[in-house]
């Protein structure tokens, strides 16, 4: 049976059937991955048969803590470190008759956009194999381009779904801050950090946050409102108001622009109604994301001192060390109110602005990134060019609001084009039935298969 | 904007709160990259925020409570909360010396 292409659901529904077997359809992941992985570095663990027999595959970011399989969060500081205990998220993934392919490569400790900081080698874009993937989720975002795993999880903390999504053609889904459980989740900034779905369509990724989302007595900061059957009402009753604003189309790259305003022209068609709106700069994000999360990175790296699991911390490499550093530097005594103080305050501007647009919209539209891919070594050779690269998703991030990105074709280079929607606190479903029904009617451009044809079996 | 100059000594006290070691050329990396993002993040100083209130978490909840002995079920034994570590003892964790 020809198996590429097909979706998380699909699979799940011939496994069920018994048109194919658990061991054939792991043994064909396993095939693609000794295809294509050496050269994409997409998964940096694969995971032994014995441990997950049955279920479909999954690929895994490797911040996730997976009982019995190496977890190393692309630090070496954790090269060696094996789970005695299962994420939530993966837990609830393996209750739902899921299994664990592997573990995805991520920029070490999940600081970066590119997957160029994991100390086990970059992760290379597969559609274009000398060109970044994006990051943090990059692994997870190359895999599911490439077909090595039908659907991955990734991470986000400001961008790291978002941004490799939209870079290698792919759907990724960033959660409203609190709807999925982070116990288990190797901390980055945990007042930011939210897990979440990367998949080739709007079904899988509904399907996922079903199983993911709601209350976890192990993370206290998990919602107690219910998580819905976001599968079940995918179909839009009513039309929207969509929101747009200049602010996030600043800077941003002329195709990629005008790809996003051929778009916007389609919701239109739909009989949504377009209303330009005014938010704050996204430039104002990028700084209260910067000092917030190195804040609480240096506060979450803290518990790394090599004796209770892993390596001391001489084994952290420059990026994490920087961030480290600067956390430190505006948490100490006499620039705490300068800096983080500030950037709380300024963080609450931004959720009023949000919530004030939210009166008048129902979901708000833009670029996910300025740009189309770029290539490996680019991102070293600038200060700040990660926070740059994630400018128009840093402002969803701080403030907690889900988003989705989903492809919208391809540039003048062959790259893929990503646009987000972002949607109000919770309302996950109604971000999930837009793309679902701009899905319906376009098909991504064909972005999706093509990508797959590029990785035949 | 008046320019924030980073001494060696601020950053190597840093290091140390940060319990971190850093090489030479690394405290002169870090001092200058440090300035650097001291810099970047001025533009907030743009927008008043006297009468504003910090937002420390997004969630909105409080008090959030569970049952004594709800979590147990994941407790670990000694043998297996141990088991990743370089260093151990009838099961506990071998420390430098502290006092």
């Amino acid at each position: 049976m020809k198996l590429l292409g097909k979706s998380l659901l699909e699979l799940k529904k011939l496994l069920e059937d018994k048109e194919i077997s658990n061991k054939e359809l792991r043994d064909y992941f396993l095939k693609r991955v000794r295809k294509y992985n050496p050269a994409l570095n997409s998964l940096i663990t694969v995971s032994s048969e014995k441990a997950h027999p049955t279920g479909v595959p999954l690929a895994i970011k490797d911040n996730f803590c997976t009982k019995g399989i190496r977890t190393t969060a692309s630090s070496k500081v954790l090269d060696n470190f094996i789970p005695p205990y299962e994420s939530t998220v993966t837990q609830r993934l393996l209750n739902h008759g899921l299994s664990i392919l592997g573990k995805t490569n991520l920029d070490a400790w999940a600081h970066g956009s590119s997957t160029e900081t994991s100390d086990y080698g970059p992760t290379k874009n597969p559609w274009d194999l000398s060109r970044v993937p994006g990051g943090s989720s990059g692994g997870s975002a190359a895999a599911v381009s490439a077909y090595i795993s039908p659907a991955a999880i990734g991470s986000e903390t400001a961008g790291s779904i978002r941004g490799p999504a939209a870079w290698c053609g792919v759907v990724g889904l960033k959660p409203t801050y609190s709807r999925v459980s982070r116990y288990g989740v190797i901390a980055m900034g945990s007042s930011l950090d939210c897990p979440g779905p990367l998949t080739q369509n709007i079904e899988d990724a509904a399907y996922l946050l079903g199983i993911i989302a709601g209350k976890d007595l192990y993370d206290a900061t998990t919602s107690s409102l219910p998580a819905q059957n976001y599968l079940k009402e995918l179909n839009l009753k009513n039309k929207l108001t969509i929101g747009v604003t200049d602010e996030y189309f600043e800077g941003v790259d002329a195709e990629t622009k005008r790809m996003v305003d051929k778009s916007i022209a389609i919701f239109k068609k739909n009989g949504h109604k377009i209303k330009k709106i005014k938010l704050l700069s996204p430039q104002y994000a990028i700084s209260v994301y910067t000092i917030i999360q190195r804040a609480e990175v240096s506060s979450n790296l803290g518990r790394y001192d090599g004796i209770r699991y892993g390596n001391a911390r001489n084994y952290f490499a420059d990026e994490a060390k920087r961030r480290v550093m600067l956390g430190t530097y505006t948490l100490s005594y006499g620039y705490y109110d300068a800096y983080y103080k500030k950037a709380q305050k300024v963080r609450t501007l931004i959720i009023e602005d949000f919530k004030n647009v939210f009166k008048d919209v129902d979901v708000i539209v833009a670029p996910t990134m300025p740009t189309s891919a770029f290539r490996l070594g680019e991102f070293e050779k600038y200060p700040f060019f990660g926070e740059l690269m994630d400018v128009l998703a840093e402002p969803g991030a701080v403030s907690g609001i889900p988003a989705i990105s989903i492809p919208i074709g391809l540039d003048a280079k062959n790259l893929p084009v990503g646009l987000q929607i972002m949607g109000n606190y919770f309302n996950e479903q109604t971000i999930l039935s837009l793309a679902y029904q701009f899905e319906k009617e376009t098909n991504y451009f064909g972005v999706i298969k093509k990508g797959f044809a590029n990785y035949k079996d | 904007m008046k320019k924030k100059i980073l001494t060696k000594e601020e950053i190597l006290h840093l290091a140390k709160l940060a319990n971190l070691k850093l090489t030479e050329k690394e405290i002169e990396k870090y001092c200058k990259q440090l300035e650097e993002t001291v810099e970047f993040v001025e533009n907030l100083n743009e927008l008043p925020t006297g009468k504003v209130k910090p937002t420390s978490q997004t969630t909105n909840l409080t008090n959030v409570f569970f049952a004594d002995g709800e979590k147990s079920k994941r407790t670990f034994e000694s043998a297996k909360a141990t088991e990743n570590a370089k260093s151990k003892k009838d099961g506990y964790f071998v420390v430098k010396r502290i006092m």
